[in-house]
């Protein structure tokens, strides 16, 4: 505001309005130290104690240091690291998911986009193909859940209707941990084609003509000139895709009732996270258990982001 | 200078719908809509405002007493009791939801997961300082974790607003109500002794006969359970169904709880019940999909082309649970028939608590007053509703009536029954901890029962959701 005052003195001058511009992040600010900020450094604070509900009685806050860690990293007594099972429970459910997902809509987007098919009635398309995204995880993994039940209609179709037994999906790791993917694959692949369709549109329309003209084949195209120029749209969709399934909560939550069965093989790190916040309010593991997730998607975003990287700059010039 | 007012009047939105929690970014635009999505926020985050203002207007019309808050509020994990409480309770009126002109209000969470609780918790943690139309005035409470309550100072002591046992309640349901001091804190509306419930079709077809003395001959003991087992099978049918349906018949009977100073240990009954299940499904007796107690899978074998001979259920199983079995198309109505079974037992059961802070003390004394002394009440609970009464006399009279038959039990008088059961029933070895034992056990050794994991492996799941669920429980 003074640059405002001091351009009524001062004439001939432009007027600027910077100071404007803090009046209008100052909502994003606000909210995020209050919703964020704040929230992140009192996660890293609640880690080191010991605070938890037993009944009705709370227990603690008691400073304990690193004993929630501890307690995480120690193995059960028939060895196996319940935390390492989460991480990698998660990582297996995301990898079976977004692959297939930016294949997917990499396809999707190279159809809509492509010059020669001019595919009509696109924005019906792409109404249809993000519609899956509209409806809530809770409710797909309901709808799963009673469609591949023991009394669902798939058995009903393929296995009790002529008098065998039920195949039991989610007593069974892969195909609990298939479905589990699947809902998360329809319900992403149709925001992540519209965003590499933007993409891809943001690209000189010249190159594929240049291209075409030169005797470029479809396939020379997609690998010489789209894939080198989507670069950064693609680490942005991986990334986000990255972030966004390691926060796997959701979907698996609802369809395993919370349990993360069979033998938590389903079972995400946020799912643990949020079975210590449930009844025992236990602040101090669920923080830990935060941490952990923290690190780990710091970790993975910085490798996803150095492997990919250089090779965008490289043919940027 | 028009720039300069439209400027701050955005910002101004901007902080209004910053300062409305957060999350209404959108309202931006200009501070007429900004102000009215404000006031809408602030009515979304205390929809009780509502509800007292509605309910401050219905009081002016009915004036309840001097000392009565305007609001009632109950909190349950089903609609059970409400259905009783809103045909039965004397003084309700339907169509207003008052009960002598005081607005009921209903908080309804479902028990599974330890919701209800968690739920209620919070509530009653609240109570002190909720604001009148907030406050708990009533709870339901079941008998895995009834105790957390009453031995609580959230609850309140029911001699002081003039509830205090009668002779005609079943003691269990006294003592599972009183603190360890011996206080009242509430009482139950139910007496909940589990009979066996058997199709008398099925029991024919497997034993030659459907009459229930007869039928308990042959099934009083589990060996004896488990040759009707195998004879069952052979004639194509299932001894049960799921293989949760007897795991209260073994629970119930055990002798040390599932958490003693602080330190989990699985009760041996649990164990024995685990093994049997364990042998029922590799011998087919049971149905190989292992659905739970409440699943899906389990219930459609109550419908009349259901291969399965035995349920197990207090009376108030007969309407929660069976509804297949009444349904009147694929139904099976009136081929049920019940005995006591292999062991006695007791499954559930409602309490009602007065929640420490309530200001609608004479209304909660009412009520409990109701369902437990008032005999028309009762007599419609047993005749209209099927449930087993937390009054003897009432009780009595039904099991002694040569007249009264359940028409859904081919008029078997299941009154009598399950008089007969109740001096059998013992509330021991309950923890604070019951529930989540009970429904994570049953869960997480389900793996070891179908061959999918090890037994170890099952059990140290178990033990990781008990760790997660009751930090302070110490686990092998």
């Amino acid at each position: 505001m003074s640059s405002t005052t001091s351009t009524a003195t001062v004439k001939h001058k432009s007027i600027s309005y910077a100071g404007w511009g803090y009046f209008f992040i100052a909502p994003f600010v606000i909210v995020y130290v209050a919703c964020s900020l704040i929230p992140l450094f009192s996660t890293f604070y609640n880690a080191f104690f010991e605070n938890y509900m037993d009944g009705l009685k709370h227990i603690g806050p008691n400073f304990i240091g690193f004993e929630n860690f501890v307690t995480l990293f120690t193995p059960r007594a028939d060895g196996r690291l319940e935390i390492l099972n989460y991480t990698t429970n998660t990582m297996i459910m995301w990898v079976i998911g977004a692959v297939p997902q930016i294949v997917f809509a990499l396809l999707l987007a190279v159809i809509f986009t492509s010059e020669r098919m001019k595919i009509k009635g696109q924005a019906f398309f792409k109404t249809v193909i993000y519609m899956p995204n509209l409806i809530m995880a809770s409710a797909f993994a309901m709808l799963f859940f009673q469609i591949f039940s023991s009394v669902g209609p798939i058995n009903q179709l393929f296995f009790t209707g002529n008098g065998g037994s039920a195949y039991l999906f989610f007593d069974n790791t892969w195909s609990a941990r298939s479905i589990i993917a699947f809902i998360n694959f329809l319900m992403w692949f149709g925001n992540t084609t519209i965003l590499l369709m933007a993409g891809i549109m943001g690209i000189d329309q010249s190159l594929f003509e240049a291209a075409s003209i030169d005797g470029a084949n479809s396939t020379q195209v997609f690998f010489k000139i789209t894939i080198p120029l989507l670069m950064p749209i693609i680490i942005y969709v991986v990334i986000t895709a990255l972030i966004g399934g390691l926060q796997m909560f959701d979907v698996p939550q609802i369809i395993t009732a919370g349990r993360g069965g069979p033998n938590n093989t389903t079972k995400t790190l946020v799912m643990a996270l949020n079975s210590y916040i449930g009844t025992s309010k236990n602040y101090g593991m669920a923080g830990a258990v935060s941490i952990i997730l923290f690190i780990v998607t710091g970790i993975l975003s910085f490798v996803v982001f150095r492997s990919t990287e250089p090779k965008k700059e490289g043919k940027k010039k | 200078m028009k720039k300069r007012i439209m400027a701050s009047l955005l910002a101004a939105a901007c902080v209004l719908s910053v300062a409305s929690c957060g999350g209404n970014n959108q309202t931006t635009t200009t501070a007429a809509t900004a102000a009215p999505a404000a006031n809408n926020d602030t009515t979304t985050a205390a929809p009780a405002n509502n509800d007292a203002t509605e309910a401050a207007t219905t009081e002016a019309a009915a004036t309840p007493a001097a000392d009565e808050g305007d609001t009632f509020n109950i909190y349950a994990w089903n609609e059970e009791f409400k259905g009783f409480f809103e045909k039965y309770m004397p003084g309700y009126d339907a169509s207003a939801q008052t009960l002598d002109g005081v607005k009921v209000v209903w908080t309804i969470n479902p028990s599974d997961g330890g919701v209800y609780q968690d739920k209620l918790d919070q509530a009653l943690q609240a109570n002190a300082t909720a604001s009148a139309a907030d406050k708990v005035d009533m709870f339901l409470a079941e008998a895995d974790y009834i105790l957390k309550y009453t031995d609580s100072d959230y609850t309140m002591d029911v001699s002081g607003i003039g509830v205090s046992q009668v002779p005609t309640e079943y003691q269990y349901t006294v003592d599972a109500a009183s603190d360890s001091n011996g206080k009242i804190k509430g009482v139950s509306f139910q007496c909940c002794p589990s009979a066996l419930i058997y199709r008398r079709s099925i029991a024919k077809a497997v034993l030659g006969t459907d009459d229930p003395d007869e039928v308990q001959a042959q099934l009083d003991s589990w060996d004896k359970y488990e040759a009707v087992a195998a004879k069952a099978k052979d004639a194509g049918y299932y001894i049960q169904s799921s293989f949760a349906d007897n795991y209260r018949v073994f629970s119930n009977n055990a002798t040390s709880a599932w958490v003693t100073g602080g330190q989990l240990t699985i009760p041996d009954v649990v164990d024995q019940w685990t093994e049997q299940m364990k042998s029922f499904y590799e011998k087919g007796y049971i149905l190989d999909t292992l659905p739970g107690v409440w699943d899906d899978g389990k219930t459609a074998q109550m419908f009349a082309d259901g291969k399965t001979m035995c349920f197990f259920g207090p009376a108030w199983y007969f309407n929660f649970c069976m509804g297949n079995a009444q349904d009147p198309d694929k139904g099976c109505f009136g081929d049920w028939a019940i005995c006591e079974g292999p062991m006695a037992h007791f499954w559930g059961g409602t309490w009602m608590l007065a929640a420490t802070g309530t200001d609608n003390g004479s209304l909660v004394a009412k009520v409990m007053k109701a369902f437990t002394e008032d005999e028309s009440v009762c007599e419609q609970l047993i005749k209209n509703e099927g449930q087993f009464t937390n009054n003897k006399s009432v009780n009595q009279k039904f099991a002694d009536d040569p007249d009264y038959g359940s028409a859904f039990l081919g008029n078997q008088n299941d009154v009598k029954v399950f008089v007969g059961m109740t001096d059998n029933i013992k509330f021991q070895n309950n923890t604070n901890y019951d529930q989540l034992c009970n429904e994570g056990y049953q869960d997480y050794i389900k793996q070891y029962i179908n061959g999918s994991v090890e037994k170890e492996t099952a059990l140290q799941n178990f033990y990781g959701y008990i760790n997660e669920k009751y930090p302070a429980v110490q686990t092998p």
